[in-house]
């Protein structure tokens, strides 16, 4: 089965297909990790609004690309407010509080999407452009998926260009590097931290719209990826969006194979994977921090 | 920790008078809930023995709690344990997998601890989702409990079984307590209050926090095997983060490092599930008793009120009251007597 080069074609496919998912879903926790020590539990909670969301739009305007573009700017909204109202007094607490508050968000944002949409799971349509199947190396392939694919490589080179090119890219990568120093040189680095946190927001809003016509949009999805996206940044590294994408390639393709391979022990090995890397290498694989 | 902490037995004995009047006064429903409590409270106190005396935030504390149970349902089910026997083979599997994972895990500290006990905690949920001898995701029923028919008594009925777990409880209390202001428990305070200086006085600092984590995991398979000597039933869901991260909240709202604090906030905990899932609850308020299946919502916020709102808990607010208090009527005896 393993040889078989059509198994292999279609399981990489939906390797990396899932890779983009995780990329877009986890950029946003990474940044924030890396720029200010702070995990968002409830990152998740914003993927599944995001889903929602689209949900919404596509009743209202019947456009799965109007959703696309309405639906992540949504996300951040809500994103932002929750920052301003919440996360931002949270910033001197420890890390146990950091993570506990947005731990309750996580239940808050499952029973209001059961109080607003319903506990029913939901599907939405996949696009009439993208409706069919396309040949891949001989394969036939969903074009939907490869859509997805492509997104999660046009928004790594996207993020790439604006953390390289421009300014702002190069205070968030000073501010990884060290915040103290970035805030010294007069830099207002908690405007800068909250725009990054709204556009983390936005992605995993814009990971959420994607993932709706592929998955079943149902309250608690947000759980099945949430840990799946904690790895992913802890693999890579936090702050560092190279290691995003390597981290989301990596679970993307090991998760998938493992499902399908090795059932029996799948997750274990990504669990016991992310054990490893932060025992071994706690920055990660592409660490980014000069000194720690 | 605190000074003198004056109230740690005044409001363990408080809380042991709770439990007796409802063990007294309430029917089936009632002793079934005051076993849950007595049983989440033991699990609260052994996480705050890592958390609010040690300072190790674990996020995985549930997966020790689940090895407990699997082991109590393992051994009795598949090999024919009695009940007590599988018990002692809970804390041990639970202390050795604690030591295992232990030496490693504590090397890490801050937001770096608590995403490895979570990741590790996940690893024991989704190895007994898959693990075909124990049920895999569906888990196992038929967990026989303690057989007590030499003393004349039916483990089966909630009025002893729920006796018995309160006072394990109790027990789990004192000793925890004694650890706590023994010579070990001070240096795992110190440690708390500033690990490098400690290290630097030459103090084996890793060999204490190891100690402490193996004798948290042990406490939580205990918690484990009563579990699944009370609902009969265990499956992967008891070693899921969120069991964890409730835990957490469970503590903070008691008042970390308190230990007994840690016990009534499982009491405030389950008083509250209980209330805000019950429609006549929310009708006695004149809310639609809908809400009650949205309970959650109400749990969610009441999560992040505690953890923004609580800095030392009930139990320090409680000590913080009563020390103003005194003083208060100190200073009148003496306004009064010049």
């Amino acid at each position: 089965m393993l040889l078989d080069p059509q198994f292999l074609i279609v399981q990489t496919l939906n390797g990396l297909q899932l890779s983009a998912l995780l990329f877009l879903l986890s950029i946003g926790l990474s940044v924030v990790f890396g720029l200010m020590n702070f995990i968002n539990l409830a990152h998740g909670t914003l993927y599944m609004i995001g889903a929602y969301l689209a949900l919404s739009a596509v009743r209202a305007f019947a456009s799965f690309w109007l959703a696309l573009l309405l639906a992540p700017l949504g996300v951040a909204l809500l994103g932002g407010l929750l920052y301003l109202v919440l996360l931002r007094h949270l910033q001197r607490a420890d890390p146990m509080r950091q993570v506990l508050v947005t731990f309750g968000l996580i239940f808050v944002g499952f029973e209001a999407t059961d109080i607003i949409w319903g506990s029913l799971p939901h599907v939405i349509e996949v696009p009439a452009l993208l409706a069919g199947r396309s040949s891949v190396l001989g394969q036939v392939y969903p074009t939907y998926r490869l859509f997805i694919i492509a997104l999660g490589a046009a928004v790594f080179l996207l993020l790439y260009l604006g953390l390289e090119r421009t300014r702002l890219g190069a205070i968030v990568r000073a501010g990884v590097d060290n915040r103290t120093m970035v805030a010294a040189l007069g830099i207002d680095i908690g405007r800068v931290f909250f725009l990054v946190f709204c556009l983390g927001c936005l992605l995993a809003g814009l990971a959420g719209v994607v993932a709706a016509p592929v998955f079943s949009i149902y309250p608690g999805m947000d759980m099945s990826v949430l840990i799946l996206a904690l790895i992913v940044v802890v693999l890579g590294g936090p702050g560092s969006l190279k290691g995003v994408a390597l981290g989301s390639l990596i679970i993307g393709i090991a998760d998938t194979y493992g499902q399908v391979v090795v059932p029996q022990l799948a997750r274990v090995t990504i669990y016991a994977l992310m054990a490893l890397i932060l025992l071994l290498k706690p920055a990660g694989l592409v660490p980014v921090r000069s000194g720690h | 920790m605190r000074s003198g902490d004056p109230l740690q037995l005044p409001v363990a004995g408080l809380l042991a008078a709770v439990a007796a009047a409802v063990w007294l006064g309430s029917g089936y429903f009632g002793k079934e809930l005051l076993a849950e409590v007595a049983i989440l409270a033991i699990f609260a106190m052994s996480l705050d023995l890592l958390v609010g005396v040690t300072g190790m935030v674990s996020l995985g504390h549930a997966g020790f709690l689940a090895l407990g149970a699997y082991a109590t349902a393992g051994a009795t089910m598949l090999w024919g344990w009695p009940p007590a026997a599988a018990l002692a083979l809970s804390v041990a599997v639970a202390v050795l997998i604690a030591i295992g994972v232990g030496v490693f895990v504590i090397r890490l500290s801050g937001v770096f601890f608590i995403m490895i006990t979570l990741a590790i905690g996940q690893m024991f949920h989704a190895y007994f989702f898959k693990a075909r001898a124990f049920g895999g995701d569906n888990g196992m029923a038929g967990t026989p409990r303690f057989d007590l028919t030499w003393l004349g008594l039916e483990s089966g009925d909630p009025a002893v079984f729920s006796a018995l777990a309160v006072v394990v409880a109790a027990l789990v209390y004192l000793v925890l307590l004694l650890l706590r202001r023994s010579p070990f428990g001070t240096m795992l305070a110190a440690i708390h209050q500033n690990e490098s200086r400690l290290a630097a006085l030459g103090c084996p600092v890793r060999r204490y926090k190891l100690a402490a984590f193996a004798t948290g995991g042990g406490v939580a398979g205990l918690a484990g095997a009563l579990t699944a000597q009370h609902t009969g039933f265990v499956s992967p869901d008891l070693a899921f983060w969120t069991l964890s991260g409730e835990a957490l909240i469970i503590v903070i709202l008691g008042g970390s490092g308190s230990l007994i604090g840690a016990a009534g906030g499982a009491a405030l905990f389950i008083l509250l599930r209980d209330q805000l899932s019950d429609g006549s609850f929310w009708s006695r308020l004149a809310l639609p008793a809908e809400l009650a299946s949205h309970w959650q919502l109400v749990m969610g916020l009441f999560f992040i009120a505690v953890v923004l709102l609580a800095r030392d808990g009930v139990y320090g607010r409680l000590t913080w009251l009563i020390r103003g208090l005194v003083g208060t009527v100190m200073r009148a005896r003496r306004g009064g007597g010049t």
